[in-house]
C-alpha cells in the first residue's frame, strides 16, 4: 500500500475531527456572511406580506427537538412576520415526539419578543395525533379536531378563532416537517382542499419539495438553515425595527459555510488521492 | 374464519375512503370518511401502548436473565417510567413563578439537547460518504461530482463570493434537473405505492396476517 | 354556476331582520317606514302573481352589497356558498357612517320563517365570500351582513333571497381522479387475469434482491446475525408493507439456514404486523421452534433514538448482513454508515427521494423507488402479483403518453388537456 492510497483509506475520525473544529471557529469567531435571498423564500414571503390584516394562516409545528436548529428560526420569523403584519396565526402540531413542546416554545418566543397575545393574536391548538386524519378532518370543520386549544381553552371561547372554522377560512397553511408530514400536507390538504401550502424543511428533505414547488402544489419552500436565514433576512428588511432580534438561522449560516467548505476539501482531496493512486498502480502495473 | 374476517374488515375498510373521496352524501361522508378517520387516530394511539408493552416486556425479560447489555436495558425502563409518571401525572409548560414543570424541563434540557446532537451527527456522517462516494471514476461520476460543488458552493454565501452567478446556478439545478429527476422517481414510486395498495386492498397481499 | 345557484338580484328594503324585494325598487325608496310598506305590499303582489321567490321579508338595509346565495357544488349538501361585491362603487353607506379600511363584517343567517338572525360567521368584506357549512338540506336560508361601525350601531346590508343546501351525488370536479383510478385498476386486473389464464410476464432483474440469498449465507457462514429494519413509519405506508414483504423472504431463509434474525422497530403496528410475518415464515420452513418474540420487537418512534439503538445493536453485535428497507428519514444515513463501518454487508431499499442518495453511497446494494415495491413479485413469482407489477408499467406508459400530449398541447396553446389534470 503505497502513501497516496494511505491517505485515500484515510480513518473517518480524521474527518470527524475536522468537521468539529470547521464548526467549532464560526461559533467562536463568527464571520457574518451576507446571505442570498432565493426564490422559494422570496414566494413564501411575499405570499405572507401580501395578506391583509385579520388574515389567518395555520402553522403546523411538525417536528421535534432535533430539527429545531434548522426549524426553529423558521417559526420565529414567520411568526414576528404575521406579529407585524396582523395575521392571525393558528398554531397545531401534527408530529408526535414533541411537535406540541416546539409549539410553545416558539409562541413563548413570540410573547417575549412581541407581546403578542395568546388567544387574541395567535392560539396554540396543541397536538393530535394520527397526522393525515387530522388533516382530513380540518378539512370540514377545525373544531372538530381540536375542541379545545393547548391551554383547553374551548375552541368557541377563543377570540383569534371567530369566523375560523375550516381551511376554506385560511390564506395559508405553513407545515414546519420532518418526516412524511410535509408531502401529506401537499397530497392531503393541497390537493383535496385546494389551500395554498407551504413547507419549511430540513435541508437534507428540501430538493424532494422542489419538484412539488415547480408542479404549484406548494407556493415555496424554505430548506435548511438557509431557508430560515433567508426569511429571516427578508423580514428583517420589511421590518427595520425587528433587526434587534436574535437571528439564530443567519449565525449559523457561518458554521454550514465552514463545514460545507470542509467537505468539499475532502471530496476534492479524496479524488486527488483516488487518481494519484490509480497512476502509481498502472505505472507499477 | 380466523382469517376470512379479516380480510373482509381490511378490504371494507380500504374501499369505503375511495367510496367517500367520489361521493359526497352526508351518510358515507360521515360514516365512511369522518368515523374511519376518527377510528384511525383512535386506534394510532392505542398501538402507541402496544409498543410500549413490547419495549417493557423485551427489556425486563433482559435484566431478569442478566443479558449482555442488561444496564442499558434498566436505564431504558427507569427513563421511561420518569417520562410517563411526569406526563401523565404533571402538568407541562412553566409554572406562575417561571420555573419549568418536571416534563418541560426533562424535555427542554435533557430530550431536547440529545436528539440535537444525534441529528447533529448527520454533518460528520456526510462528511465520510461524501468522501467515500464521490470519485471522478467515469463520465456520469465526474458529472456528479461537479453538481455537488455547484450545489454545496451555492448553499452557502461563499458561492457569490466565488461568482455571482453560482447560486443562481445552483437554484437552477435544483428547480430543473433535481426536479426532473425527483418526479420520474416520485411518479415511479407512486405507482408502485398504488399498486401495492391495489394488492392489499383486494388481499392478494396479506401482511396484516402475518402472509407476505 | 350550478343548476341550483340562486342570485340575488332580488333585495328587500324594509325592517331589520326580514325583506326582500328588487334592487331598483330599493335604490328608489329614501324614507325606511315607506320602503317596509312599499316592500310589503310588492311582495303581497309578487305572492299573488306567483313569482318564482321564496321568500319576502321586509328588512330595513343600510348598505348595499348585492348579496348571492349559491348551493356549494359537489358538496353533501350542507352548505352555501354567501358572495357579495367587493367593488367599492357598490358599498353605498348611509350618511355619516365611515368605515375602517376594509371593514371585519358579520355573516347572519336565518331560516325561512324564524324572526331573528344569528351569527354565521365572520370575515373581511375584501374577502368575497363565505361558506355556510352544517346547514340543513331540508331548510332555506337567508342572509344578510352586518358592519359596525367606528360610531353608532350596526349597519346592514339587504337580505338575501333563500336558498337551500342540496346534496350531490358526485364530486364532479374529481371525475379526473376517478378516471385515473379505473384506469389503473383495469390495468392491474386485466394484468392479473392475464397472468391467470397463464401469460408469460417478464420482470427484469433487480440486483439488490438477488444479493439476499447471498447476504443471508455470509451471515450464516460468519455464525453472525442478520438485522433487518423495516423504515421507521407505520403499516399504513405502501413502502413498510414492501418491505414486510421481503421480510418474510428473509425470515424464511433464516429459518432454514438456522441463522439469527432481528427486526426492531420503530412503529408498534408495524411490530405486530412484522411479528406474525416472521412466525409465520419459520412455521412454513418447519422451525416453529426457532422462533421468539423478543426477535421482533418494538424500540421507539422516536427516529434518533431509535437510530441510536439500532446503531448500539449493531456496534455491539456486529451482524453480518444488514436490510434498510421501507421508509426512511434523515436516520438512514446514521444507520448505514453505522453499518458500513462494520463492515457488514448492506442492502438497503427506499422509495424516499432524498434518502436514496445516502443509501447508494454507504451501501452494498440499494432497491430504488419502485424497485422496492417490485420485490414481492420478482421473489415469490407469483402470477397475480407479477400481473399487479405489469398493469403498473402500463399505466406509467400512459402517464408518460400523458405528458407527452401536454407539452405538446401546451406547447401550441390547448390548455384545455393540460387544465383537466389539475381541475381538482
Amino acid at each position: 500500500m503505497n502513501w497516496a492510497h494511505k491517505l485515500l483509506l484515510i480513518d473517518r475520525r480524521i474527518i470527524f475531527v475536522v468537521v468539529f473544529v470547521g464548526a467549532l471557529i464560526p461559533i467562536i469567531w463568527p464571520i457574518g456572511l451576507a446571505v442570498q435571498i432565493s426564490p422559494p423564500v422570496k414566494a413564501v414571503f411575499d405570499r405572507v406580506e401580501a395578506m391583509k390584516p385579520g388574515d389567518a394562516i395555520m402553522l403546523s409545528f411538525d417536528y421535534g427537538p432535533s430539527d429545531g436548529p434548522e426549524l426553529d428560526p423558521m417559526a420565529n420569523s414567520i411568526l414576528r412576520h404575521c406579529a407585524k403584519k396582523g395575521i392571525k396565526v393558528i398554531g397545531v402540531s401534527l408530529f408526535p415526539l414533541g411537535g406540541v413542546e416546539m409549539a410553545i416554545a416558539r409562541f413563548m418566543q413570540l410573547d417575549t419578543d412581541l407581546k403578542a397575545r395568546n388567544g387574541i393574536d395567535y392560539v396554540n391548538l396543541g397536538y393530535k395525533d394520527g397526522a393525515p386524519a387530522p388533516m382530513k378532518a380540518m378539512g370540514d370543520r377545525i373544531e372538530s379536531v381540536f375542541p379545545c386549544d393547548a391551554n383547553g381553552v374551548p375552541y368557541s371561547e377563543i377570540p383569534v378563532l371567530e369566523g375560523i372554522r375550516s381551511y376554506d377560512d385560511l390564506e395559508l397553511a405553513i407545515s414546519l416537517a420532518t418526516s412524511i408530514i410535509g408531502e401529506w400536507w401537499i397530497n392531503l390538504v393541497n390537493a383535496q382542499f385546494g389551500i395554498d401550502v407551504a413547507l419549511g424543511t430540513t435541508a437534507v428533505s428540501a430538493p424532494k419539495y422542489y419538484a412539488f414547488m415547480e408542479a404549484k402544489q406548494a407556493i415555496g419552500v424554505l430548506g435548511g438553515m438557509k431557508g430560515g436565514s433567508e426569511y429571516e433576512e427578508l423580514v428583517a428588511r420589511a421590518y427595520p425595527d425587528l433587526k434587534g432580534l436574535s437571528r439564530s438561522a443567519t449565525m449559523g449560516m457561518d458554521v454550514q459555510s465552514v463545514v460545507h467548505l470542509v467537505i468539499i476539501f475532502f471530496i476534492l482531496f479524496g479524488n486527488v488521492m483516488f487518481i494519484v493512486t490509480k497512476r502509481m498502480t498502472r505505472g507499477a502495473n | 374464519m380466523k382469517r376470512q374476517v379479516p380480510i373482509m374488515l381490511a378490504i371494507t375498510a380500504s374501499f369505503l375512503p375511495v367510496i367517500a373521496f367520489f361521493f359526497p352524501n352526508a351518510w358515507i361522508n360521515e360514516w365512511f370518511n369522518r368515523k374511519l378517520d376518527e377510528w384511525m387516530v383512535i386506534i394510532a394511539s392505542f398501538a402507541f401502548l402496544l409498543g410500549i408493552v413490547s419495549m417493557v416486556q423485551v427489556n425486563l425479560h433482559k435484566v431478569r436473565r442478566r443479558q449482555k447489555g442488561w444496564i442499558f436495558s434498566v436505564i431504558i425502563l427507569v427513563s421511561f417510567a420518569i417520562m410517563a409518571s411526569c406526563g401523565l401525572f404533571g402538568a407541562q409548560g412553566e409554572r406562575e413563578n417561571g420555573t419549568l414543570y418536571p416534563f418541560t424541563w426533562i424535555f427542554q434540557f435533557i430530550y431536547a439537547p440529545m436528539q440535537a446532537t444525534m441529528f447533529s451527527l448527520l454533518a460528520f456522517y456526510v462528511a465520510s460518504a461524501s468522501y467515500r462516494a464521490f470519485r471522478v471514476k467515469n463520465m456520469e461520476a465526474s458529472l456528479l461530482l461537479i453538481g455537488a460543488l455547484i450545489i454545496m458552493f451555492g448553499r452557502i454565501p461563499f458561492g457569490a463570493l466565488i461568482h455571482p452567478v453560482v447560486p443562481d446556478l445552483a437554484e437552477w439545478i435544483m428547480r430543473f434537473p433535481n426536479a426532473a429527476a425527483q418526479r420520474g422517481i416520485i411518479i415511479g414510486a407512486a405507482l408502485g405505492a398504488a399498486s401495492m395498495s391495489i394488492r392489499v386492498m383486494v388481499g392478494i397481499e396479506r401482511p396484516y396476517l402475518g402472509k407476505s | 354556476m350550478s343548476a341550483n345557484s340562486i342570485s340575488s338580484g332580488v333585495v328587500c328594503p324594509g325592517g331589520r331582520g326580514s325583506g326582500g324585494n328588487t334592487a331598483g325598487i330599493v335604490r328608489a325608496c329614501t324614507m325606511r317606514l315607506n320602503l317596509s310598506l312599499a316592500c310589503a305590499i310588492l311582495a303581497g303582489a309578487l305572492l299573488l302573481a306567483g313569482a318564482v321567490v321564496s321568500e319576502v321579508i321586509a328588512a330595513p338595509r343600510d348598505f348595499r352589497l348585492d348579496l348571492a346565495v349559491q348551493d356549494r357544488p359537489s358538496d353533501d349538501g350542507s352548505s352555501l356558498i354567501l358572495s357579495w361585491s367587493t367593488d367599492p362603487a357598490v358599498l353605498t353607506l348611509p350618511t355619516g357612517v365611515v368605515l375602517e379600511d376594509d371593514p371585519q363584517i358579520f355573516i347572519e343567517r336565518k331560516t325561512e320563517g324564524a324572526v331573528d338572525f344569528l351569527e354565521a360567521g365572520r370575515t373581511t368584506i375584501s374577502a368575497g365570500r363565505f361558506q355556510d357549512i352544517e346547514l340543513d338540506s331540508r331548510e332555506s336560508y337567508v342572509y344578510r351582513i352586518g358592519l359596525q361601525p367606528a360610531t353608532g350601531g350596526m349597519v346592514y346590508s339587504e337580505v338575501s333571497m333563500a336558498a337551500s343546501p342540496k346534496g350531490n351525488l358526485f364530486r364532479t370536479q374529481r371525475v379526473n381522479a376517478l378516471v385515473a383510478v379505473l384506469m389503473m385498476g383495469g390495468l392491474v386486473i386485466a394484468y392479473i387475469m392475464a397472468a391467470r389464464r397463464g401469460a408469460k410476464l417478464f420482470i427484469r432483474r433487480i440486483s439488490g434482491l438477488d444479493q439476499i440469498k447471498e447476504a443471508v449465507g455470509r451471515a450464516t457462514e460468519m455464525g453472525r446475525k442478520i438485522l433487518f429494519v423495516p423504515g421507521i413509519v407505520s403499516v399504513s405506508e405502501p413502502q413498510t408493507l414492501a418491505a414486510l414483504g421481503i421480510l418474510g423472504y428473509v425470515a424464511k431463509l433464516t429459518a432454514q439456514y438456522g441463522t439469527q434474525l432481528e427486526v426492531p422497530n420503530a412503529d408498534p403496528l408495524t411490530m405486530a404486523s412484522a411479528r406474525e410475518i416472521v412466525k409465520q415464515s419459520y412455521m412454513e420452513a418447519g422451525a416453529p421452534e426457532a422462533f421468539h418474540e423478543d426477535m421482533v420487537r418494538y424500540i421507539t418512534q422516536d427516529q434518533f433514538a431509535y437510530a441510536g439503538s439500532v446503531s448500539g445493536i449493531m456496534v455491539r453485535d456486529k451482524p453480518a448482513a444488514i436490510f434498510l428497507l421501507g421508509w426512511f428519514a434523515a436516520e438512514s444515513l446514521l444507520l448505514s454508515e453505522t453499518g458500513q463501518s462494520i463492515g457488514a454487508i448492506q442492502i438497503a431499499g427506499t422509495a424516499q427521494v432524498t434518502q436514496l442518495p445516502f443509501f447508494v453511497a454507504a451501501c452494498d446494494y440499494t432497491m430504488l423507488g419502485e424497485e422496492l415495491f417490485a420485490a414481492s413479485a420478482y421473489l415469490s413469482k407469483d402470477p397475480l402479483i407479477l400481473g399487479s407489477i405489469k398493469g403498473q408499467d402500463a399505466m406509467k406508459i400512459a402517464i408518460l403518453a400523458a405528458i407527452v400530449i401536454g407539452v405538446v398541447m401546451a406547447t401550441v396553446g390547448a390548455d384545455g388537456f393540460v387544465n383537466w389534470f389539475t381541475a381538482l
